[in-house]
């Protein structure tokens, strides 16, 4: 060991941390010896106030930096010193209390650590208000400095120092932005059993910072921002895509008004001018119209006058032909009756002869009406040949009758007293065997006569039960002689003979009768057939001139029914025209009425239709008139033209907001909504192409986040080469038994693979031959590239950005001979509580040998406690790791750790604890005292 | 230790995951996991104090150590484990590095070969479709070891316990390390 080896000399406190004076020799390993709780820790921890200088990065363990400030600077009279061999010369770096609150200040000089220049004559410590001059007295022109500009001359920032200062750098730091790490992991070394392995990994990574690409990649906001334009315009396709049906529809409807407008403007002046005329073409045709129809009226009445004539004459002429045929008739019929008459005489002739006829007849139906009537001449002829037959029978009798019988038999009274019993004709009949009277016993019948005749007194026969009186009859039968009888005979056959004629003559009476009455008919009929005849002879007289009558009858009826139905025709002719006129007239009249109503409709004094043609329309072609019987239809059409067009403003419009709403914003940039959808229909007709473009942009987006994380991806590169620069560093010997122990990245596999996916998709878009490579050709669409993206942002959301430390995590692989080496994240499960001690505490000094500059070595000081947990041949050989690495090495333990150079114990006096020079006993090995100058 | 409760902004929905005895994935939980990451000592200490092992397994998953399995669980563990068991040493077959694994794409195709190539094995306990062994993986994937996506699943880094497992076990099957064998029985879930 050379005392030409720049670095720390000593450590004194005075009147600090429970010290009046402690004098600790850092220019070599160190064993600092005392008993628990005595102050070994606060005496290495007041290195803090010098070396750290800020206060928060200072760590006092349990003790806050408050409280610690108190127990360092209990008055204005406590100090900790540090002499330190810089190439510009000795230095001492100071730190004074200024009592007032346990505040402190820095001060430094050069030159070497006299005790003496802190103590006056009587003993006392220098208070710090006196310290600068008492300095100066001693001929050391120290100066107060502020802490931040210590902190710039101990770690050699330049930039901050003043020209004058001296030279006080102790820790040449390869970077001097890296001394607020340095400091850290300073605080840490003097703990070590601390260090984690996160911290391991903070620290590594805040050393190799300036290799390594530091920015923190907002992953998100990076591809929102490259993808922002990519991702809008595909939003703006999409919904676009989507809505494709309705942005038809709306470009038809656009093309309908555009026609619409164009017909508008074109119809509008006309329209006007039309109204203007409507009032004057209407009075003046309505006039015209009722004047027509006035005439047509007249001329109707005079059809309708003439036709009644007409009929009249008509009825007439009917009459008379009616009558000429009557005529015409009944001189047929006569002809035909007297077809076989040759002239009147014959008729006249007939007719005499017939009447003296009947004259005839009258005469004897006269003669005859003087006699009975044939029933009582028929009654008189039966009477008389009754009368006849009798005679004939008495005649025939006159000889035997019963009256002769009775006459020649019987005496006179009973004689007649029978005769008048008897009927005549009872007793006219012939007695004889075998006749109706039979004469069988004349005695008997005698007797009998005899017998009744006795009952017979005054002619009064009393029969028993019977009385008759016979004088009221007549003796029936006076016997007439024959001659007598023949008279009268003679006297009834001409009675008969008479009466037979009469009965004849009375009984034709009724044939005559009859027979007068046919006479009298007949010359009735034939008196009507001369009177007939004559009229036929007139009728003949008149034959031809009825005959010319008729037909010119006749004529006269067929003229009058021609014109008759001419009329007809006229009739309904001018009933049509009427019909037609009033027609016109209503028709008319529903114009003036729709005009009126139309012209109220009218919307085309409000906007839009009031600077129309300042909007984009399509010129109407069409040859454009208006005739005044069209204006209603024509007005109606073009308000209905308006209303559309309304209609069409206002679905746009509203298609137009749902499309704004759906998210279509692309082209509302334009002037005018209608310009907007000009855009939006150009853009529609080339949706393919933006497709495309949306894909190359894609692409391009793709490069462009890609290369962001390339840096990324380079920065691991390179954060994994310094490691194994790094490993090899602290391989340089052996630790403890461990064959292997290295600090080695382990990539966080999925970040690193999302990072590789999008760099290795920017590539071959970039080579721009692979889009087939791609799902569908699309990198939007890229499932891969899509799981890497949400990925990466998933990741860098959680952590609030993307660093290069979150690409892996650190692992400390560790083998012992003969073992296959391990992977343990946490470094204290490593391995055994020594070796980890060492494998922290190498890790630590590596790391700060790795931010020194190798050009300026300087040697500083770590600490161990608990030293006694390392054996020696490991103390050994962490005190030769601590060298190489510019580091003297403080061991604190109860007892004596005889590998390092010195051992100090601490020394209580008066509750105080204290160490000086002469405590320290130097262990030296036999050669090194050998080597003793 | 002081906690600061305040500062552990995702106790609950953390607590919620790993006390139902599911594994905490970086890649599936980036939030939860960073949080973890960010306040581990400060969450071991609490779960500790509440009786829970939290084990954050730097590979990417933590979860509750426990020593007790129910039946179901166990069922589920060992299924699981001759189920992982039998794919690494088929992908192993295919040339596949197994800490890959995460790359894996478990699919019905797979699957069935898989079931092909093991029936026998996996009849053995009572898993006797291509079906139930998707049923294992669905039960899986609700505990964290892997995920369903895309009509895949994938194994998620919890798969590192199988793993680990595993390598002790072929370990232990050197007749020197013997003792192994009792300590690879603790239960996984
Ligand atoms: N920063 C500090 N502020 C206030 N008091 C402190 C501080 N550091 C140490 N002390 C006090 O100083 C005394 C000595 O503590 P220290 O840690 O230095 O002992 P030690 O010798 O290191 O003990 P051990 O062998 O147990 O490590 C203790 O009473 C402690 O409370
Ligand atoms: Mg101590």
């Amino acid at each position: 060991m050379s005392l030409a080896q720049y670095g720390f000399q000593k450590l004194v406190l005075l009147n600090s941390a429970g010290y009046s004076r402690a004098e600790l020799p850092l220019d070599d390993s160190v064993s600092i010896i005392a008993p628990n709780n005595t102050g070994k820790t606060s005496l290495i921890n007041a290195l803090q106030f010098l070396l750290i200088l800020d206060k928060r990065h200072m760590d006092f363990g349990a003790h806050s930096v408050e409280n610690s400030r108190r127990f360092y600077f209990p008055d204005n009279s406590a100090y900790i010193l540090l002499e330190v061999l810089l190439p510009s010369g000795m230095a001492v770096i100071g730190c004074v209390g200024k009592g007032l609150s346990h505040d402190y200040e820095y001060f430094a000089y050069q030159g070497s650590l006299d005790l003496d220049d802190y103590r006056l004559d009587d003993g006392k410590l220098v208070a710090q208000p006196k310290l600068i001059g008492r300095l100066f007295e001693r001929g050391k022109p120290a100066k107060i400095y502020p802490q931040a500009d210590l902190r710039a001359l101990l770690y050699g920032n330049r930039q901050k120092q003043r020209s004058d200062d001296p030279d006080l750098t102790i820790f040449p730091l390869e970077f001097t932005s890296q001394a607020a790490t340095y400091q850290r992991i300073l605080t840490r070394t003097l703990r070590l059993d601390r260090l984690d392995s996160r911290e391991v990994k903070n620290y590594l990574l805040e050393i190799f910072k300036n290799d390594l690409q530091d920015r923190s990649v907002d992953f998100k906001s990076e591809w929102d921002k490259s993808f922002a334009d990519v991702n809008y315009d595909k939003s703006q396709y999409d919904t676009v895509f989507r809505n494709k049906a309705l942005i038809a529809a709306m470009e038809d409807s656009q093309q309908t008004r555009l026609a619409l407008r164009g017909k508008i403007i074109l119809w509008r002046p006309l329209i006007e001018k039309g109204l203007n005329d409507w009032e004057d073409y209407n009075n003046s045709a309505s006039e015209q119209l009722r004047q027509r129809l006035r005439a047509l009226d007249e001329e109707a009445e005079a059809l309708e006058n003439r036709q009644k004539t007409i009929y009249k004459d008509q009825a007439k002429v009917e009459t008379a032909l009616k009558d000429q045929k009557k005529i015409e008739l009944r001189y047929q019929e006569l002809n035909i009756q007297f077809q076989f008459v040759s002239d009147l005489a014959q008729l006249q002739t007939q007719r005499q002869v017939l009447q003296e006829q009947r004259d005839e007849l009258v005469r004897s139906i006269g003669n005859a009406e003087q006699q009975q009537s044939p029933e009582a001449i028929k009654r008189n002829i039966a009477k008389i040949s009754k009368e006849q037959t009798d005679l004939h029978r008495q005649l025939a009798s006159l000889n035997n009758n019963l009256y002769l019988q009775l006459q020649k038999l019987l005496p006179t009274d009973s004689f007649d007293l029978l005769t008048r019993l008897l009927a005549k004709s009872v007793l006219s009949l012939p007695v004889a065997q075998g006749n109706a009277v039979e004469l069988n016993d004349q005695t008997t019948f005698r007797s009998f006569a005899e017998k009744l005749e006795e009952r017979l007194s005054a002619n009064r026969l009393e029969l028993p039960g019977l009385l008759l009186d016979l004088s009221a009859l007549e003796p029936n039968l006076t016997i007439k002689t024959a001659q007598e009888l023949e008279a009268e005979i003679n006297d009834c056959e001409h009675q008969l003979t008479e009466s037979n004629n009469l009965l004849k003559t009375v009984e034709t009476l009724t044939q005559q009768k009859q027979r007068q009455q046919e006479m009298e008919r007949r010359i009735t009929e034939l008196e009507r057939d001369v009177k007939n005849y004559e009229e036929l002879l007139s009728l003949q007289a008149g034959a031809s001139e009825r005959l010319q009558a008729i037909e010119d009858l006749e004529q006269k009826l067929k003229a009058l029914e021609r014109e008759e139905s001419v009329l007809g025709e006229q009739k309904k002719t001018i009933v049509q025209t009427q019909e037609i006129h009033k027609a016109d007239q209503k028709e008319l009249q529903s114009q003036h009425q729709r005009i009126n109503y139309a012209r109220h409709q009218r919307i085309d004094q409000l906007p839009p239709f009031n600077f129309l043609d300042q909007l984009p329309n399509l010129p109407c072609m069409a040859a454009a008139e208006l005739a005044m019987p069209s204006l209603a239809d024509c007005i109606e059409s073009y308000n209905r033209d308006c209303q559309k067009l309304k209609q069409i403003d206002d679905q746009l419009n509203q298609h137009l907001g749902e499309l704004h709403r759906d998210g279509v914003s692309k082209f509302q940039a334009q002037d005018s909504a209608e310009q907007e959808l000009n855009s939006l229909f150009n853009y529609t007709a080339q949706l393919s192409q933006e497709q495309e473009a949306i894909e190359r942009k894609a692409r391009s987006a793709v490069v462009q986040v890609a290369a962001i994380l390339r840096d990324l991806r380079d920065s691991l590169e390179t954060f994994k080469r310094r490691m194994r620069e790094f490993n090899n560093k602290i391989n340089r010997r052996q630790l403890s038994d461990l064959k292997v122990f290295k600090i080695e990245p382990r990539e966080e596999e999925a970040l690193v693979k999302a990072i590789q996916t999008l760099i290795s998709t920017s590539e071959q878009v970039e080579s721009g031959n692979s889009f087939d490579l791609f799902d569908h050709n699309a990198v939007l669409d890229d499932k891969d590239l899509n799981k890497a993206k949400d990925t990466l942002i998933a990741e860098g959301e959680a952590r609030g950005g993307l660093r290069v430390e979150h690409l892996f995590r650190l692992v400390f692989i560790i083998a012992k001979e003969n073992q296959t080496p391990a992977e343990f994240e946490d470094i204290d499960s490593a391995a055994s509580n020594g070796t980890v001690l060492m494998a922290k505490l190498i890790t630590g000094l590596a790391m700060l040998n790795q931010m020194q500059d190798p050009r300026k070595a300087i040697k500083t000081a770590c600490y161990l406690d608990e030293a006694a947990s390392l054996d020696q041949r490991n103390q050994r050989n962490l005190i030769e790791i601590a060298e190489e690495f510019g580091f003297t090495l403080i061991f604190a333990s109860p007892e004596p750790q005889i590998t390092a150079r010195y051992c100090v114990p601490i020394g209580t006096t008066k509750g105080k604890n204290h160490i000086s020079r002469l405590n320290w006993q130097i262990l030296e090995t036999i050669s090194d005292v050998g080597n003793q100058p | 230790m002081t906690i600061d409760f305040a500062a552990l902004t995702q106790l609950q929905p953390l607590f919620k995951l790993l006390s139902s005895g599911a594994h905490l994935n970086r890649l599936k939980d980036t939030e939860l996991w960073v949080e973890l990451e960010n306040h581990q000592n400060h969450y071991e200490a609490l779960f500790a104090a509440l009786g829970f092992v939290l084990i954050v397994d730097g590979r990417g998953f933590a979860y509750f150590k426990t020593e007790l399995a129910s039946t179901y669980t166990g069922k589920l563990t060992r299924r699981l484990a001759l189920l992982l068991m039998l794919l690494f040493e088929y992908q192993a077959d295919q040339g596949l590095h197994l800490f890959q694994f995460q790359q894996w794409r478990l699919d019905t195709p797979l699957l069935g070969k898989l079931w092909q190539q093991y029936y026998a094995l996996f009849e053995a306990e009572e898993i006797n479709s291509p079906k139930t062994l998707k049923e294992i993986l669905d039960s899986a994937s609700r505990v964290g070891f892997l995920v369903f996506e895309d009509e895949v699943y994938r194994l998620l880094p919890a798969v590192h316990r199988y793993l680990d497992l595993f390598e002790e076990l072929a370990q232990a099957e050197r007749p020197d390390h013997d003792h192994i064998k009792d300590e690879a029985k603790e239960d996984i879930l």
